[in-house]
């Protein structure tokens, strides 16, 4: 009888509360989203007037050498960036989580480079990877190894990338750092009860108890990874020779520079699909492995 | 809402503003989309000021956008909401005047003798008798130098005036000799260490197309034939131009690999900065950069650009200036159009950043000295500057090839940038391009005298 | 205690790289531009240029920047934690059908470019009536920070799912709603959350520039991100003044940080709960 007077309540509130959210979407999200995939089935230079091409920008994608090609540099760098950035994040969490002296002023250090603007920050790489003067060949070659080109060489220029994305760890460190508060200490002191080390401490408690944050950080870095755009924009404007021709900056040169706003929509939405399935693929296999206490929670 | 929305979006919703009463002719309120930095804004807002002052009733609204301007102004455009007068982007110029977002400044000019007395490349035409603007400001490429690297070489410097353009030859040469690793040897020497090069000779853009542009033509080459529907990259004369430019990297190491860091200005760390930590000593730049060299206190020179053929340099090489339709005072937005491309009222001429576009200030005497007998401007400004974008100056490709945009970020650029790495030769990549190229090509922007 | 100098020397070798951009920052605010980029870098100014800070910081209205990003940062602020923890709960620990399709709907925005939602969204602002306004930079973020902001709800769900159901049920079988659930069980336990929402909501309305670029023309109303970037320009950057400007701008983000961090202690939500 409680039971189902809680059931009843959980259903009543569950709605009122996600009220605002809904309202949200509906109101400022759904909109613009429809628009967007209207226009997508219309050839539309901004500022003259839509014609309708039903599904022709979206075939004419499947002949764009470029559609490709920014496809594939993109999906290198996703696989390439969020595993790089979930391990960095994860192991200075770990760290900035210890007892040590002066923390608070660790944690800013570390978290530091999330906090400087963008611009200074790609100036800062740009000067780092320049190969006749910049600090990365400067030092490669004062240890007698030999220089690389880094972003200026086809090859080089996507790992490059991901090694600079590598400074942006703030935030998924952050996050993990919260979450890291919220394991129990009782079960720490159970493995210790039991005779477990540190190892054990981190792989059957931390671990576990963290999973529902990794992967969160997991689901927000593919989504964010796949829509990869300023290092392109700013950096190597998709350069050399398309090597980082990320899928955003191509389609934000459509959008913006060319003005194609239909094609344009049409790559936003064939990437909306692939991350909608990429994240639903996560969340169908997260019931094998995100523990969470509250059961039915999936 | 939606279908509203949709309405807005088609750009309806622009014309029925456009279609709205006029305000009362003493009440006149207009708005000035621009971009630039601290120092530009500080001259446009003067600008601005002297125009409300001497145009009575007029009040200017400037519409300050430092960055993301095409997106603000593309989004402007689909909404409806286009200033009166403004900045435009060259990638979009053409398109907006196209779509009629501009206003046709052809029957303005008998109205205003000061709009027909502008350099002929200046224009924008986007048709017979259809005018949509004119370049913000004149902008020519130059051989900047670093007088010290000179004098410490022993060579004498780049000439200043077009007639006494070096050849080729004598830049590679020139370079060789400014060309000096950690050991102090030079590239021709036995010994030479290109790892350590400590100064380059020369720095001059592979992908930036107004840097190479000037020496295509120089070479009697050109970017399309004369229908402008026909890449001509892969003629032997532009192989040989892009082949010369790689060679400064790659045979002769005097000049620096791709990421050189001085390109188009807006790159890091710019020219003056190079040429005063002596990085590079000569290197090929706009005339914009005048303005960086007086403010960091290089101990420059200018020199003109060297020479195939005949001398020539790329000029116009700016964004455009437009009065959009749908201003509900055209009269006075021209005016404001006018006005802020006019030397008298706006000091950036006189700093160095940007050159005139009315044709006496480049031929009368009084009208030349008024914006270049100043500390900003060297003695050689005269030979180097003034006669030289006058008399050898060839209008840059974003002024008058359809469709280039697209050109350019699809298939120039990429194939510039492997010439740039030295993976492979000029020729086998252009060979490569040009016929991509020719099938974007929309042919050459419509050219009439004024 | 080897453990203990082994940490401060992972401390330590960790603190080095992510430091370089900071200090390049600094050291650059107090260069002279030709200073600036000499290779092998100088790390300390000469002179120290201290006037950089000084011509930027006067170079644009800073100060009005300033607390015109302050008001947008708090609204956005207070309306993101608030209405993104009620959503979260409602998301992790009251079940009702159709939640979790719900649920995905609301995440699928943040999965399209926005590129090629802008113009739309604008177009949708100006039919409110609410172009030049903070509203389209503030309003959404109260409704559970529609559009990117709807990561919040995502990120508090997942940490509202890690606290033991049990609470709830007890304070139910006493008679408390959900509402109180969520007010007395719920949040308190989860401040460290809480304070991630916070910086990045603080630190994303800080930085934000495209979004009071469009929809902002007064410059009287322009936000310190707009004022950064007129030091850079097709033509021309400043790059002394750029680089002090951009340390001033982030000077309040970084305290900011300093001390909220101090959230993050273990053990804060959940010790003795379970014992």
């Amino acid at each position: 009888m409680a039971l189902n007077g809680q059931r009843r309540l959980e259903r009543r509130w569950g709605w009122l509360m996600a009220v605002p959210a809904i309202l949200g979407f509906v109101i400022f999200t759904a909109g613009p989203m429809v628009a967007s995939l209207v226009l997508s089935l219309t050839d539309w230079q901004i500022g003259g007037t839509p014609a309708f091409v039903g599904a022709g920008n979206y075939t004419e994608l499947a002949d764009d050498e470029l559609f490709w090609k920014s496809l594939s540099a993109t999906t290198y760098y996703t696989l390439g960036a969020v595993p790089v950035a979930l391990i960095v994040a994860f192991a200075v969490a770990m760290l900035l989580n210890q007892k040590v002296r002066g923390l608070p002023v660790w944690r800013t250090i570390f978290y530091l480079p999330t906090l400087v603007p963008a611009i200074a920050n790609v100036v800062l790489w740009i000067w780092i990877f320049n190969p006749d003067f910049g600090l990365l060949n400067s030092l490669l070659r004062q240890g007698g190894l030999p220089a690389g080109m880094w972003i200026y060489d086809e090859n080089m220029a996507v790992p490059s990338l991901i090694v600079m994305s590598t400074w942006g760890f703030g935030n998924t460190m952050v996050i993990f750092l919260a979450g890291l508060q919220g394991v129990p200490q009782h079960l720490y002191e159970a493995v210790s009860v039991d005779g477990g080390g540190p190892w054990h401490r981190f792989r059957h408690v931390t671990v576990p108890m963290m999973t529902p944050t990794i992967f969160y950080n997991l689901v927000v870095g593919v989504i964010g990874t796949f829509q990869v755009f300023n290092q392109a924009y700013v950096m190597t404007e998709g350069g050399p020779n398309n090597a980082t021709l990320f899928y955003v900056y191509y389609l934000f040169r459509k959008a913006f520079r060319e003005s194609e706003m239909g094609y344009a929509s049409a790559l936003a939405w064939v990437l909306f699909m692939i991350i909608v399935l990429v994240t639903f693929l996560l969340f169908r296999n997260a019931r094998r492995w995100v523990y969470y206490e509250m059961a039915g929670a999936r | 809402m939606r279908r509203r929305q949709l309405l807005a979006l088609s750009g309806l919703a622009a014309l029925a503003a456009a279609c709205g009463d006029e305000g009362s002719p003493n009440d006149v309120q207009l708005q000035f989309m621009y971009w630039g930095s601290t120092f530009e804004q500080k001259a446009v807002e003067k600008m601005l000021k002297s125009f409300e002052d001497s145009h009575a009733g007029a009040k200017v609204k400037a519409l300050f956008t430092p960055d993301e301007y095409d997106v603000k102004l593309n989004t402007l455009v689909a909404s409806g909401n286009v200033p009166d007068v403004g900045y435009v982007p060259m990638a979009m110029s053409y398109r907006l005047a196209e779509q009629g977002k501009l206003v046709n400044l052809f029957p303005y000019l008998t109205k205003y003798p000061q709009l027909a007395g502008y350099l002929s490349d200046a224009y924008l035409w986007y048709g017979r008798d259809q005018l949509h603007g004119v370049a913000t400001a004149n902008e020519i490429e130059l051989l900047w130098y670093s007088k010290s690297a000179i004098k410490d070489a022993g060579i004498a410097p780049p000439p200043a005036e077009a007639g006494k353009a070096w050849t080729w030859d004598q830049l590679v040469s020139n370079a060789y000799r400014l060309t000096i690793d950690q050991n102090g040897k030079h590239p021709d020497e036995s010994g030479f260490d290109p790892k350590q090069v400590r100064q380059f000779g020369i720095s001059s853009s592979i992908t930036y197309a107004a840097a190479w542009y000037g020496f295509l033509r120089s070479n009697g080459a050109d970017f399309a034939d004369e229908g402008g529907t026909r890449c001509l990259l892969d003629a032997p004369e532009a192989i040989e131009v892009f082949q010369n430019l790689q060679d400064l990297i790659y045979k002769h190491r005097v000049a620096p690999g791709p990421g050189q860091l001085a390109a188009t200005g807006d790159d890091v760390p710019g020219t003056n900065i190079l040429l005063k930590t002596k990085r590079v000593a000569m290197v090929v730049d706009g005339h914009w950069s005048l303005l960086d060299m007086n403010e960091s206190k290089v101990d420059y020179g200018i020199g003109v650009l060297p020479k195939y053929d005949k001398p020539f340099t790329t000029s116009q090489v700016a964004g455009a200036s437009a009065v959009f339709a749908g201003s509900k005072h055209v009269e006075k937005a021209v005016e404001l159009f006018a006005f802020h491309l006019d030397p008298r009222y706006v000091d950036l001429y006189k700093l160095g950043l940007w050159m005139p576009q009315e044709r006496k200030y480049y031929e009368d005497q009084a009208a030349i000295d008024s914006w270049t007998k100043n500390d900003s401007h060297p003695p050689e400004f005269r030979t180097a500057v003034v006669d030289y974008a006058r008399d050898h100056g060839v209008p840059d490709l974003r002024v008058r090839l359809k469709n280039l945009q697209a050109i350019n970020s699809d298939v120039l650029t990429p194939a510039l940038q492997e010439i740039e790495t030295g993976k492979r030769p000029a020729a086998e990549v252009l060979k490569e391009a040009a016929p991509k190229i020719t099938s974007r090509m929309q042919g050459w922007h419509h050219k009439q005298k004024v | 205690m080897r453990g203990r100098v082994l940490l401060y020397l992972a401390l330590i070798a960790g603190a080095v790289p992510t430091l370089v951009p900071f200090v390049w920052l600094v050291r650059s605010a107090l260069m002279q531009d030709s200073q600036m980029f000499i290779a092998p870098p100088e790390w300390i100014p000469d002179p120290f240029q201290w006037s950089n800070f000084t011509q930027a910081l006067t170079a644009q209205p800073f100060g009005r920047y300033f607390l015109n990003t302050v008001v947008i940062a708090v609204i956005s602020v207070l309306g993101t934690v608030l209405t993104c923890s009620i959503a979260a709960f409602s998301f992790s620990r009251l079940r009702w059908r159709g939640r979790n399709v719900v649920f995905a709907v609301l995440l699928s925005g943040v999965m399209l470019p926005y590129a090629v939602t802008l113009i739309p969204t604008f177009v949708m602002w100006q039919e409110l009536g609410a172009l030049n306004t903070i509203a389209p930079l503030t309003v959404p973020s109260w409704f559970a920070g529609a559009g990117g902001g709807v990561l919040n709800v995502f990120l508090l769900r997942q940490f509202f799912l890690t606290i033991p159901f049990e609470l709830d049920e007890a304070a139910y079988i006493d008679g408390a709603s959900p509402w109180r659930v969520f007010w007395m069980v719920v949040m308190p336990l989860s401040k460290p959350a809480l304070i991630v929402v916070t910086i990045f909501t603080f630190i994303g309305t800080w930085n934000d520039f495209l979004g009071p670029l469009l929809y902002l023309n007064d410059e009287e109303k322009y936000t310190l991100s707009i004022g950064l970037a007129s030091f850079q320009s097709i033509y021309i950057t400043q790059w002394g003044y750029l680089m002090a400007a951009s340390a001033a701008v982030i000077a309040p983000i970084i305290a900011l940080f300093f001390f909220l961090q101090r959230y993050f202690i273990e053990g804060v939500t959940l010790t003795g709960i379970k014992n």
